[in-house]
């Protein structure tokens, strides 16, 4: 209940500059497009209509039609639901795992903190395309691989923020009361520190949506993500790309849908984490 | 004297970077007494009350627990030590978890020890009742409740253990006077009332000279005097209990400055003086000082001092 | 007290909070005579802190409201334009903290601050003379080594040092009023006493005033002249020192008294039932009645004024104790 009446707060905190809930509203839309995108779209995205290619906007199709006469906006409806499944979930695994990480971190004795440490180090630096276009050279590509090499390229980032907030924690009096109580290091963890550490850890997830979301767009892009003919933001916009000199729209909308959208969650991001914290903007 | 609840035995606490925290203590806890511990910053009071819960490892000694090795406790039965010894830390709202309500803290011993749950409820409602604490008070947050009210519900959530031994570090710190009397007087009659071992930590002279039965002052990770309190206040042996008893301002008698005051500050826990820890303060220091250090001997029944020359200054203090 | 260095006039203050205003001081009359040492005491919320701060003019950021006047020697502290404040501060009126730390600059010396100091109170001084003031100052409040010291920084020094710093700073402004809020409480007890026994000596060649401002009671008995006990905002008594202990007018300060151990002390601690008002909704009356022993029916009514009720000696209350 104080964790839903504080989450509650932070929103109206964050929406209360212009930015902020601008990045709100944009949100939302996309979250609304993309849980409902059946819906929300006017017609199926796969329905071909190859006698109306590269329509201009109309009444019938609002954004007008790609180069095999699909209905743009409903492929950017239902590109949006990709967008944030890939997302959402590729976020999830580096939480899950870098605050895991994180905590052992800072618990474990000096020499275990080295090791996770160290870790995080080799995975961060290494170059995630690379990394990608090896996995991809070994598994080919799919929104699977997608989704596991972006986590874990994530996951150092959640790792050291959970590590830092746990630190901070770790000689806080209400830990050494519970101690004396008796608890286990493993309710000590999952009871008192990770509650106390979890705000910081989703204002870095809200930052991080539209890296993710951009890095897939990429990795489709190239032919190295989701594939045609599902359609991925990245997807519409190699689509367009192609067939650039017919048309300049279906490349225009898909990539202006993706700058709005990375803007909108970027800027949701940065009002959230002010709202929680104004001083984790500085350390970064 | 029967055998006492908790005892120290030649008991050294070691920190990283060669700091001697706690150096060859020896302190007896007898059963349902209150004994003081006092002491400035950095003399180790509360090093002492940490090993004493198993909080931190001690590296020379032992520490008895009813006549068992910590140890051994903690080898054979970890959370029973807990449930038995208890220790109340100094910021009290800051020992209740924020994200939790009071009734969540509260339920923490139940849960963790796995006490039937509607049973020690019960338990607790009664204590809640018995400490003056409302019952609506379940429903509120740690920043909620004033510092007075979290120190009440922290030994409502210790004493719903039915522990022996409570450790009370700085119990009165932060509160105004016109609350600390109601929780001092608290203290004593939950003594009476469950036959409690109380150490109480504290650098309010005045407070513990009034509630503790015995005394024990500590300086630079020693402890230097132990005795009886009404004897310790009255006639401090070691010239630093004695300095310390003359600091201690009086509300009558008007302006008087103490007849004892000492020169310099405590030296620093990483380079104790050599032979007497005290010796670089004491007014009444001998050149045997400098050079031996003195061990903790009884000086008079019932009365330990770690000085070569106890009472030198006991004419001069209050 | 004919011409009081300090004279304080009805001064209340407010504040804003989430919950609407909060009354943090009220109707506050109040004078500090010259070269006297005035104690305020009061608990946490009482408001003596709040005083200080309007004495300095420091005022918080969610101030609503401030009226009344606070006069020394003539100036209206209220009123003055803040550079002629800013000009006072540090020297016709210094401070001395509870955490000397916050008073020192960690990246200059001792030395470099307090030339600081003397050339503020005496410009024309060179930075060799400034120094020479700053080393007889240290070895005034009996700092070992003074020469050495001044080439120290902050962190060099221990506690009980960096507070006999501060002090030696305050003294160099050579103020007419020194505001000590709570400088020993967070120092060791025989530290403590070293500092006591030091502002006692200083109070002799000390030519201003002194306000100090402390939660411990037995502090102030040792060192004050006056006393003014605060409770809610308001001063509810005032008085030389020794007859105010010795004969308390105000329920709320008899009770205070009562509430402090002494040696001898038998039987059960005494306590103050019931709770602080509450600022933002604060009572009809008397602010003490809802916690006082004897209110009667016209102290919840009627909140009393703070009046004569003995040569030097006032009490905010309708049935004051009687005092000798």
């Amino acid at each position: 209940m104080k964790a839903l009446r504080d989450a509650a707060a932070v929103l109206r905190a964050a929406c209360r500059s212009f930015a902020g809930a601008l990045g709100a509203v944009i949100v939302l839309l996309v979250m609304v497009a993309a849980l409902f995108a059946p819906w929300v779209a006017t017609h199926d995205p796969d329905a071909l209509d190859i006698l109306n290619r590269f329509a201009g906007p109309s009444a019938a199709h609002w954004l007008g039609t790609d180069h095999l006469g699909r209905d743009l906006y409903s492929r950017l409806v239902h590109g949006a639901s990709v967008a944030m499944a890939v997302a959402l979930s590729a976020i999830a695994i580096a939480l899950v795992t870098g605050t895991t990480l994180g905590l052992l971190a800072a618990w474990l004795p000096p020499r275990g903190e080295a090791a996770v440490l160290i870790l995080f180090d080799i995975v961060a630096a290494f170059p995630s395309l690379v990394l990608a276009l090896a996995i991809v050279a070994v598994f080919g590509p799919s929104t699977l691989v997608v989704v596991v090499i972006v986590g874990l390229t994530l996951t150092p980032h959640f790792g050291r923020v959970a590590r830092a907030q746990a630190l901070a924690l770790r000689s806080a009096p209400f830990l050494e009361a519970e101690r004396i109580l008796g608890a286990s290091l493993g309710r000590i963890l999952l009871r008192h520190v990770l509650p106390n550490i979890l705000g910081p850890l989703i204002v870095l997830a809200s930052m991080d949506i539209p890296v993710v979301i951009a890095i897939e767009a990429g990795l489709s892009f190239l032919g190295l993500g989701v594939r045609p003919p599902l359609a991925s933001w990245g997807v519409l916009i190699q689509d367009g790309y192609q067939y650039l000199s017919d048309s300049w729209i279906p490349v225009l909308v898909s990539a202006g849908a993706l700058a709005v959208a990375t803007l909108g969650f970027t800027l949701f991001g940065e009002a959230l984490r002010d709202a929680v914290d104004p001083r984790l903007g500085r350390d970064r | 004297m029967t055998a006492p609840l908790a005892a120290l035995e030649g008991v050294s606490v070691d920190f990283a970077g060669g700091v001697r925290a706690l150096d060859d203590v020896t302190l007896a806890l007898p059963r349902g007494t209150i004994l003081g511990l006092v002491g400035e910053s950095g003399s180790g009071k509360t090093t002492l009350c940490r090993a004493l819960m198993g909080l931190v490892p001690h590296s020379a000694g032992r520490i008895l627990f009813d006549g068992e090795e910590q140890r051994t406790w903690q080898r054979r039965d970890p959370r029973g030590y807990h449930r038995r010894a208890q220790m109340l830390l100094q910021d009290a709202v800051a020992s209740l978890s924020p994200r939790m309500t009071i009734g969540a803290a509260l339920d923490e011993p139940l849960r963790i020890h796995r006490l039937p749950l509607a049973e020690g409820r019960a338990r607790l409602a009664g204590l809640l009742a018995r400490l003056g604490l409302p019952a609506q008070i379940a429903t509120r947050y740690p920043h909620q409740v004033s510092g007075g009210q979290a120190r009440r519900i922290g030994m409502a959530r210790a004493l719903v253990m039915q522990p022996d031994l409570v450790v009370a570090d700085e119990p009165t710190a932060g509160l105004d006077v016109s609350v600390q009397g109601e929780l001092l007087n608290l203290l004593l009659d939950l003594r009476a009332e469950l036959g409690l071992t109380w150490l109480v930590v504290s650098h309010n002279l005045n407070v513990v000279r009034r509630i503790t039965d015995r005394t024990a002052v500590m300086y630079l990770g020693q402890v230097v005097e132990e005795a009886p309190s009404r004897d310790l206040f009255a006639r401090p042996a070691h010239p630093y209990a004695a300095a310390l008893v003359a600091a201690n301002p009086a509300l009558h008698g008007g302006p008087r400055r103490p007849r004892i005051l000492l020169q310099g500050e405590i030296p620093s826990v990483l380079r104790p003086p050599p032979g007497c820890r005290f010796h670089t303060r004491c007014p009444v220091a001998q050149p045997r000082c400098a050079a031996e250090a003195p061990k903790l001997a009884e000086i008079a029944p019932g009365r330990l001092a770690r000085c070569h020359f106890p009472f030198a200054l006991a004419g001069a203090a209050a | 007290m004919d011409d009081p260095l300090l004279r304080i006039r009805g001064l209340t203050m407010t504040a804003r909070t989430a919950r609407g205003p909060a009354r943090i001081l009220s109707d506050i009359h109040l004078d500090i005579g010259r070269g006297r040492i005035l104690g305020v005491v009061g608990e946490s919320g009482s408001g003596k802190s709040s005083l200080a701060s309007c004495l300095l003019r420091l005022l918080p950021p969610n101030l609503e409201r401030l009226e009344g006047s606070v006069d020394l020697a003539g100036t209206d502290l209220l009123s003055l334009p803040e550079p002629a404040m800013a000009a006072l501060r540090g020297t016709r009126i210094a401070m001395v903290f509870q955490d000397p730390m916050s008073a020192l600059n960690p990246v200059f010396t001792i030395g470099t601050q307090m030339v600081d100091v003397a050339r503020r109170r005496a410009p024309g001084l060179t930075r060799a003379q400034a120094l020479a003031k700053a080393e007889a100052m240290l070895a005034r409040v009996a700092i070992p080594d003074p020469r050495a010291r001044l080439a120290a920084y902050p962190h060099q020094l221990s506690g009980g040092m960096r507070q006999r710093v501060v002090i030696a700073m305050a003294l160099l402004a050579e103020p007419e009023l020194l505001l000590a809020d709570e400088p020993t409480t967070a120092l060791d007890a025989t530290v403590e006493a070293q500092i006591v026994a030091l502002l006692d000596d200083l109070r002799r060649d000390i030519a201003g005033s002194i306000v100090l401002i402390s939660h411990h009671l037995g502090l102030v008995a040792q060192l004050c002249d006056d006393l003014c006990v605060m409770y809610a905002g308001t001063v509810v008594e005032t008085g030389p020192t020794a007859a105010v202990l010795a004969a308390p007018a105000h329920p709320y300060t008899r009770a205070l008294l009562a509430c402090e151990i002494e040696a001898g002390d038998e039987g059960r601690l005494a306590s103050i039932p019931g709770e602080v008002p509450d600022p933002v909704a604060p009572a009809q009356g008397c602010v003490f009645a809802p916690r006082c022993a004897r209110a009667e029916p016209r102290c919840h009514a009627e909140p009393p004024l703070l009046r004569d009720i003995a040569p030097g000696r006032r009490a905010a209350c309708h049935f004051p104790g009687a005092v000798p």
